[in-house]
């Protein structure tokens, strides 16, 4: 069952990637034909964040001593290494998925479950994330329309697609074990919680000095997943003409 | 019978334009190694600054800092985008002073944000004569086990001077982002360079008195 609810969306994903070619509404930005629905979404996940994410971050920083945050981060990291070799092998990168590879058994062992990292720490691994929608958009997919989700914030069909098939790369989706669907919550709720208590004045400082918070985040988000994609080379065919 | 002369009529100009290209190469390489020394000896300079305690100051001696080291008036030009020429020379000269004194506002508060790291030049390459892209890396000896953050600089040379004339933070162009912003809020407000212009000095005025 839960593979056919990924199939679903898949497909879903894929369709509405076919959206790309829409044209933007007139006068609308390029690649955002939905911005009118995509700026209210973006301000209702403003206020959600305002009211609950953000002071539960808050709270998390103030309440729990920084070495506990920092072995609930690596944790999390530890556990996401499968879908990042998963994806390294898709993209054909070999050298990439020994990295991590490497960085899963030393922090697994070494690590002590991965709780800590001496693959950074001590044996000095380079370390890197990858996702299907990263995958998909080395495969020459493009990011194209852009749409704001409610909750999970800016996105479009091609890494919607990504974060489901991403599911199914995952071995902990298919690892049934005692109370598996609460552990899986468990770690989605402190995957949101760890990366917004990281950001708190980075996202403060980025609304207070935006002309236009929304026009903001689509640029950072599209340049920062188009880097992704091309892991840190930089594009100077399309450099800015200043 | 493969014809000796005609093979040794394309060998001797292919190894004299060889020859040519080399010195060019050599070139390319020397000059992106100023660009680095540049970029290196003003990142010392300006986290020192930003380093100090917060100050009337210390926003000065970055002020000053900034606008040795950038064209200022060159960015301004490229965020307007196609607004410019479609705005009285009153308003693109309104724009320019209102985005230079915004501009400086928020790198000071975004890049004080990270002043106890330093920035380490790792490298270099040149996309076209005279533009060089260097590369950096973030080192936060706090944060140890994070991805290191990339920052790169955009580095030509102007009127014999070396300027920087971009940055890019994890692969996102200052640039670009201010120029997305910019025509957002000119689409949503007629296309008036005056709202900007006091939008822009509303939100100067608020980061500054925020003390960031």
């Amino acid at each position: 069952m839960q593979a056919g609810k990924l199939a679903l969306v898949a497909v879903a994903g894929l369709l509405l990637a076919g959206c790309a070619d829409t044209p933007p509404a007139p006068g609308g930005a390029p690649g955002d034909p939905y911005e009118a629905t995509n700026r209210q979404i973006f301000a209702a996940n403003l206020d959600l964040d305002r009211m609950f994410l953000k002071r539960t971050a808050e709270t998390y920083n103030r309440v729990v001593p920084e070495f506990g945050r920092e072995r609930v981060h690596d944790l999390l990291r530890n556990l996401n290494l499968p879908v990042t070799f998963a994806n390294d092998l898709l993209q054909g990168e070999p050298k990439r998925a020994s990295q991590t590879f490497a960085r899963f058994g030393v922090n697994s062992t070494v690590g002590l479950g991965g709780l800590f990292d001496p693959a950074t720490t001590h044996f000095a691994i380079p370390d890197h994330s990858e996702d299907f929608g990263q995958t998909l958009g080395v495969w020459g997919v493009g990011g194209d329309p852009y749409l704001m989700l409610p909750f999970l914030g800016p996105s479009s069909p091609r890494d919607v697609t990504g974060m489901a098939v991403d599911v199914g790369l995952d071995p902990m989706t298919w690892l049934h074990f005692k109370q598996h669907v609460w552990w899986q919550a468990g770690r989605q709720y402190f995957q949101v919680l760890d990366l917004r208590s990281r950001n708190i004045d980075t996202l403060e400082g980025l609304e207070r000095s935006s002309v236009d918070f929304y026009a903001s985040t689509r640029s950072l988000y599209r340049q920062y997943r188009a880097n992704e994609i091309r892991n840190g080379r930089p594009d100077t065919d399309n450099l800015p003409d200043l | 019978m493969p014809n000796i002369s005609a093979i040794l009529g394309w060998v001797r100009p292919a190894a004299v334009a060889l020859l040519m290209l080399l010195p060019a190469a050599q070139q390319s390489a020397q000059a992106a190694a100023p660009a680095e020394s540049f970029v290196a000896e003003n990142i010392d300079k300006g986290l020192r600054i930003l380093n100090g305690a917060q100050s009337a100051q210390r926003t000065t001696q970055f002020q000053t800092f900034l606008e040795g080291l950038t064209d200022i008036g060159r960015i301004a030009k490229f965020t307007l985008g196609n607004a410019r020429r479609a705005g009285s020379p009153a308003d693109v000269a309104a724009f320019d002073a209102a985005f230079r004194n915004y501009a400086e506002a928020v790198y000071q508060s975004r890049l004080s944000q990270y002043s106890g790291q330093t920035l380490k030049v790792i490298g270099s390459t040149e996309p076209n004569p005279g533009d060089t892209i260097v590369k950096t890396v973030m080192v936060d000896p706090a944060q140890s086990g994070q991805q290191p953050l990339e920052v790169d600089f955009r580095v030509v040379s102007e009127s014999g001077r070396l300027v920087v004339i971009d940055v890019a933070i994890a692969g996102v162009w200052l640039s670009i982002e201010e120029r997305d912003q910019f025509s957002a809020f000119l689409s949503q407000h007629n296309g008036s360079i005056p709202a900007l212009v006091s939008h822009l000095n509303q939100l100067t005025a608020q980061m500054k008195s925020g003390g960031r």
